[in-house]
């Protein structure tokens, strides 16, 4: 009986993901952010630190705009589409909650590569980490991102997050993998301080190449899965409802 | 106080009634939730929720919120304080039961 009571709490957290349009938005905005930071490649020889200030502002700001875009963009689509069809539900969680979550994810992302950079200004070894950066960061990051997917859809009982988090895994192992066989940037022995050398340079740009296409993948991912989601949500309740006669 | 039948019906009530338990359940995962979600996920015949709402309501669990959505009339149910503590009470009676 408590299973019972458990699914049923489960399917009322999973609402918001009832219909698939959060997840075709949250590809979207993936997509979106990946195909921004590819246009934002330093290709020209701009100073690597006021490129990474310029692409930082111009991240935060799009990430930003496109989120609030997306919300209004679910609002009006769940007013008009869903809550017709199967009802009105306010969340626990609000949107400004969701956007907090985001952002501790993304510190907690960057945390270690910001204190192995911070190191690298004292200890010479933190090199080899360093300069295997494109390998680590993507396995990193995939099975980071996959663990908190398959969380949240246990959370739900939302099976086919199962699936999600298994290509977001698997993602970020494969983009690893082919940053390996490329192979990695030579890091000298003893250079202090060793920030900032052109092989950590090209280190950085070939893990935001990586970070690239996970971001591409994850979002293609999620963008099918909202999609599939929308059409059997779609079949299920082809009509808005209405007062019987 | 032993195992007796009694005790074990010593289970709140008002909340042990299937279809209430759903709809507790349902309410105590979300803020608020329309008539037409409750519908939808309970399975219950619109006559029907219309009596275990309102038997919710009287136990002092439920609270009726009636607002506009655009110009349309919407009524919005969500738990009270009390009706969320009667859920988690009677989860916990109920695991004590099952793993004795």
């Amino acid at each position: 009986m408590n299973v019972q009571i458990e699914s049923t709490m489960k399917r009322a957290r999973a609402y918001w993901f009832i219909d698939g349009f959060t997840e075709i938005a949250m590809g979207g905005m993936f997509i979106i952010l990946a195909i921004a930071m590819v246009i934002s490649r330093n290709t020209s020889q701009t100073p690597f630190l006021s490129w990474l200030l310029s692409v930082t502002g111009k991240v935060i700001i799009l990430k930003a705009i496109s989120f609030l875009v997306v919300i209004l963009a679910l609002w009006w689509l769940k007013d008009r589409f869903t809550y017709p069809r199967t009802g009105y539900v306010r969340n626990r969680i609000t949107a400004t909650q969701i956007l907090i979550i985001i952002r501790n994810m993304i510190l907690f992302l960057l945390l270690p590569i910001i204190i192995i950079l911070t190191a690298s200004l004292f200890i010479t070894s933190t090199g080899s980490v360093l300069s295997a950066m494109p390998v680590w960061f993507p396995i990193g990051l995939g099975l980071i991102w996959g663990i908190f997917v398959v969380l949240a859809g246990e959370w739900m009982g939302l099976p086919r997050f199962r699936l999600m988090a298994g290509l977001t895994i698997l993602t970020g192992i494969t983009v690893g993998i082919w940053q390996a066989i490329m192979g990695l940037p030579n890091a000298p022995a003893n250079v202090e301080p060793i920030i900032l050398q052109p092989w950590l340079l090209e280190g950085i740009d070939r893990t935001l190449i990586s970070l690239d296409l996970i971001f591409v993948i994850f979002g293609v991912i999620v963008t099918f899965s909202g999609i599939a989601t929308f059409l059997r949500y779609r079949k299920e309740n082809p009509q808005p409802y209405e007062e019987e006669a | 106080m032993s195992n007796s039948p009694q005790n074990l019906s010593g289970l709140d009530r008002v909340i042990h009634e299937p279809a209430r338990l759903t709809l507790v359940a349902l309410l105590s995962s979300v803020k608020s939730a329309d008539f037409l979600y409750l519908l939808k996920e309970s399975g219950l015949t619109k006559g029907n929720l219309s009596v275990h709402l309102s038997k919710l309501e009287e136990a002092g669990y439920l609270e009726v919120e009636k607002t506009f959505r655009g110009k349309v009339p919407h009524t919005e149910y969500h738990l009270t304080s009390e009706g969320k503590s009667a859920f988690d009470q009677y989860r916990k009676s109920l695991g004590a039961i099952l793993n004795k």
